[in-house]
């Protein structure tokens, strides 16, 4: 059937009043969770997981998504209204949006934040309907090779491209696959590495990693050097959108989504990395450079775009090669397997219905999103503003009560509070959370993959490089490791921007 | 900075993360040396084609050792690791490892506590002895909320999901025992 249908028939499916209420349910609790500083949407998706077992897919992945795509708007208002602020893939949009809402231009800065999220989330879902079908189509006579080929590349990358330092990402990677060894092998039915412990025979839950590693270990660093005092938050004050407001931003908007949207596709480290380069491009074309450090609204606008474009673009070999390339598109692969799918190029043959509705809601996300944003800015500025002591407390709670949600028994608590601990470590020392979750969950995969090109060949490693396709994927993992060292450069040369500000 | 009352051991910080960064890239290394040691006691079955149940633990061992080396090779010459930001991390705070300490054990009562008197008051405690540690006053309100929230949420999962958290001493009790 033609796309275009699907399309519709998606829409009209998404528009049904229930699954509406699924996709504001989605898009309130990411904006939520995106202003918060301590949680972020994959820690919030993984804390959701349990809704899997009452929910229908369609209905949990609408949240998913929207939880996904909330994240990326709340975080804006977050690094233009806090003094203090953080989150890796909004720092950028602090470095202006920051200076402007001290200046009194907070109103401007929060309005072309969600007005470039809105543009560039939108023109990146058109893009994401447009490809992801013909990706999927190319990506149906994919064999086992070409999957393990497309899981090392993600790997890597993701190990390699996020945090600092390359050896520490590859090293969280490997704690990540040696949680998710743990428990009986599929192939064998053999336990392996569970110490004798009958808990472990079943392997640890995706939910009970995810929850550990970013709710218990971000709680446990936040608390051991906590900012004390009242919350900071800049008055909103300024004008919202005036004729210089829109000549100055539409242009960022677009340019940030073209860079945001291929970055976003390939697993280069995700929104980060784009909304460096956005920063990079919009001061150099600034016709006043000089305001760049002091408040210049393309510095917010193209960024925010680019932020939102890549969420958008990640969902690309998330659908269509089952590739997650973020923490929480992982934890979001994780949901589809606990309802028997497989994300990947079937997806779009054997459950249209529910991509359809999906990629629909997307949609129907985004302009739900720009109301929440805009006109209820005020609402994020109070859920800003909870203190801190109950935010903390709060995160723990319900991260102790997400675990035992899911088996409902004790022991997995103490797998949480060690995977905590490990979290804690983790984060004092440089080593970058998101690739153990994504190991932990591609893991498993992997190893199957490799099984099972291995006995096809039988025993032969040659079959692991004999296909054209993973020929090319690992030649562009060579190219994406040597364009990632360049761009690094290129974001030192940001930081040094940075420092005097 | 209200953290006076957290007791360093060494009085140099700088060597104190050097000592902790040693430390747990070395318990990397452990930990990969005991994958390789497990991943030989594996039980392969006759039936297993050419690619059984160990050689993945295996590289997984071989990754773990390789890469907890080489972040102890790395602090050996002077890098350390980049310690994470965030929006409520007070960059020039000393770590605080009494409040770690205190919150891990509000942790461990909480998971002991379930099967002895129930969640609802579990989770009370781990809310309020939590929020109490990060600093909230007064004692009042900590526990006024605390006890709000737990049962708010014990009702909510009773009667809403339907999944049942144990009531403890509230067994019986309508709402709240689902």
């Amino acid at each position: 059937m033609d796309n275009v249908t699907l399309l519709l028939e998606g829409f009209a499916t998404a528009m049904q009043p229930e699954y509406l209420l699924y996709a504001l349910l989605g898009v309130t609790l990411g904006t939520a969770v995106g202003v918060l500083p301590g949680i972020g949407p994959a820690m919030t998706v993984a804390l959701l997981l349990p809704l899997t077992y009452t929910l229908e897919p369609t209905a949990a992945l609408i949240i998913f998504a929207g939880i996904y795509y909330g994240g990326m708007y709340g975080g804006s208002t977050t690094s233009i209204l806090l003094n203090t602020p953080g989150e890796s893939s909004s720092i950028v949009t602090a470095l202006e949006g920051n200076k402007m809402a001290k200046a009194g231009r907070g109103a401007a800065a929060l309005a072309t934040a969600a007005i470039g999220s809105f543009v560039a989330g939108t023109i990146a879902t058109v893009l994401l309907t447009v490809l992801a079908p013909t990706i999927a189509d190319l990506a149906v006579t994919l064999g086992p090779p070409d999957y393990f080929a497309l899981m090392v590349v993600a790997f890597v990358t993701v190990a390699a491209l996020l945090g600092s330092s390359i050896s520490r990402g590859l090293a969280s990677l490997a704690l990540g696959l040696f949680a998710g060894l743990i428990g009986t092998d599929t192939l064998s039915g053999q336990p392996r590495l569970t110490m004798g412990m009958s808990v472990l025979a079943d392997g640890i839950d995706v939910v009970v990693v995810a929850v550990g590693f970013f709710a218990v270990g971000e709680a446990l660093y936040v608390a051991s050097r906590l900012r004390h005092g009242p919350v900071e938050v800049v008055p909103l004050g300024g004008k919202w959108m005036t004729r210089e407001f829109w000549a100055r931003s539409w242009k960022p908007w677009l340019r940030g989504t073209a860079i945001g949207f291929p970055i976003g596709t390939i697993p280069a480290g995700g929104a980060d990395v784009s909304t460096f380069l956005s920063y990079a491009a919009e001061k150099k074309l600034a016709k006043r450079p000089e305001e760049f450090g002091k408040g210049a609204i393309e510095g917010v606008a193209g960024p925010e775009a680019a932020n939102n474009a890549a969420a958008a673009g990640v969902l690309v070999p998330l659908l269509t090669l089952g590739l997650p390339t973020t923490a929480t598109a992982a934890v979001i692969v994780a949901a589809f397997q606990s309802y028997g799918i497989q994300p990947g190029p079937q997806l779009f043959t054997n459950n249209p219905a529910m991509v359809w509705a999906l990629i629909a809601s997307l949609y129907i996300g985004n302009v739900m999103l720009l109301v929440l944003n805009l006109p209820l800015v005020k609402i994020w500025v109070k859920v800003l503003q909870i203190p801190r002591p109950y935010l903390y407390a709060g995160i723990l709670l319900f991260a102790a009560l997400g675990t035992y949600a899911v088996n409902f028994i004790v022991e997995d608590l103490v797998v949480l509070l060690v995977i905590g601990v490990v979290g804690f470590f983790m984060r004092r020392h440089g080593y970058p959370v998101a690739p153990a979750v994504v190991g932990m969950i591609l893991g498993p995969m992997a190893e199957e993959q490799l099984r099972r090109t291995l006995t096809i060949s039988q025993g032969n490693p040659v079959a692991l490089v004999d296909s054209p396709f993973a020929m090319v994927a690992y030649g562009l993992l060579a190219l994406v490791l040597i364009t990632t060292l360049v761009l690094r450069l290129r974001r030192n040369k940001v930081d040094e921007v940075k420092v005097p500000a | 900075m209200t953290s006076v009352d957290s007791p360093t051991p060494t009085a140099d910080p700088v060597r104190g993360r050097q000592i902790e960064e040693y430390v747990f890239g070395g318990l990397i290394v452990v930990l990969g040396i005991f994958t390789l040691v497990e991943a030989g006691t594996i039980k392969v079955p006759a039936s297993a084609s050419s690619i059984g149940p160990r050689a993945f633990p295996y590289a997984v061992g071989v990754l773990l050792v390789a890469t907890g080396l080489a972040a102890v090779v790395a602090t050996v010459r002077g890098k350390f690791g980049e310690q994470e930001d965030a929006e409520d991390v007070d960059a020039d705070a000393r770590t605080d490892w009494l409040t770690v300490v205190k919150l891990l054990a509000f942790l461990v009562a909480h998971l002991v506590l379930i099967d002895l008197v129930g969640w609802p008051v579990a989770a009370m405690l781990l809310f309020a002895g939590a929020a109490w540690t990060l600093g909230a006053r007064p004692w009042w309100k900590v526990l006024l909320i605390a006890v709000v929230l737990s049962l708010v949420i014990q009702v909510a999962f009773a009667s809403g999901l339907g999944l049942s958290l144990p009531a403890g001493i509230f067994e019986g009790v309508p709402l709240l025992d689902g």
